[in-house]
């Protein structure tokens, strides 16, 4: 079994740059999965969170935990934007290993990751904290 | 709605509801890009702690930023933040509500900030998801 790389990473360690420019049906896909009679018009617009969710989804992949006999619970998110993302807009996402220590046998880790616009301007960040069980000592 | 600057301390946000079916899950999948089994493949999922499917953390929280997207239409998206804890699973089949009141409004550097208290329940009450956001009201 290869060996995930939340056993061995180190706080500094970075991920990335990830493309996280969401297409057109994908925003689609997410409309189908949120949406509701309640929802705002995003009109050309981006949910931002949908954002933070394609790079965690890189992050979770970088670190190994798809992985066989890994469990993987999302513990905590935090999240900020700056202005709103368009439909199709290049995101780059650079994330940073913050913390990752063991207790009782689970992996705490979390990671901040920076979002950045095709000129290089910060325009969000975001922080995941997740808890890995079930990995082999 | 909208109109932020008329907002109080104790102001309640306007929650829903929402049913969150396998067909949202899978639908987020596509969206987000995880394809993690324990949200769509009910035969791995029964071999997990969860013994069945649960839908993706981020599916909650999204519901979530949706009411403060329309709450606070102007600022939102421009200067919004959310720190959130993923308290339970939302398993499939399951309808849960959202929910927010503010909770204090201080001056700052960018004018006037409304913090809320923030989250998602579960049909027992419990939270699928809690926290707070932050939102400019100017």
């Amino acid at each position: 079994m290869t060996v995930p790389l939340i056993s061995t990473a180190v706080v500094g360690h970075e991920f990335g740059p990830y493309d996280v420019t969401i297409p057109a049906e994908r925003a689609s896909a997410y409309a189908a999965a949120v949406g509701g009679d309640e929802s705002p018009d995003y009109g050309d617009t981006l949910a931002p969170i949908l954002v933070v969710a394609a790079a965690l989804t890189e992050l979770i992949e970088n670190l190994g935990l798809f992985s066989g006999g890994l469990q993987t619970i999302h513990a905590g998110q935090e999240a900020s934007w700056a202005r709103p993302v368009k439909i199709g807009e290049r995101v780059n996402a650079k994330g940073r290993l913050a913390a990752n220590s063991v207790r009782r046998g689970n992996h705490f880790a979390t990671v901040a990751v920076s979002y950045t616009d095709s000129t290089g301007a910060e325009i969000g960040t975001s922080s995941t904290t997740i808890i890995v069980s079930g990995e082999e000592s | 709605m909208g109109n932020t600057s008329q907002r109080a301390v104790g102001d309640s946000l306007a929650g829903f509801e929402r049913l969150i079916s396998q067909e949202r899950v899978d639908a987020y999948a596509e969206a987000s890009g995880d394809h993690n089994p324990i949200h769509l493949d009910e035969s791995y999922a029964a071999t997990t702690q969860f013994g069945t499917r649960i839908a993706h953390g981020m599916l909650s929280l999204a519901l979530v930023t949706e009411m403060l997207a329309k709450e606070f239409p102007d600022s939102w998206h421009s200067g919004g933040k959310i720190k959130v804890r993923f308290s339970a699973p939302v398993f499939p089949g399951e309808t849960v509500v959202t929910y927010g009141k503010i909770t204090s409004i201080d001056d700052s550097d960018e004018g006037l900030i409304a913090t809320c208290a923030i989250g998602c329940k579960k049909p027992d009450g419990t939270d699928a998801v809690a926290g707070r956001a932050t939102v400019p009201l100017q």
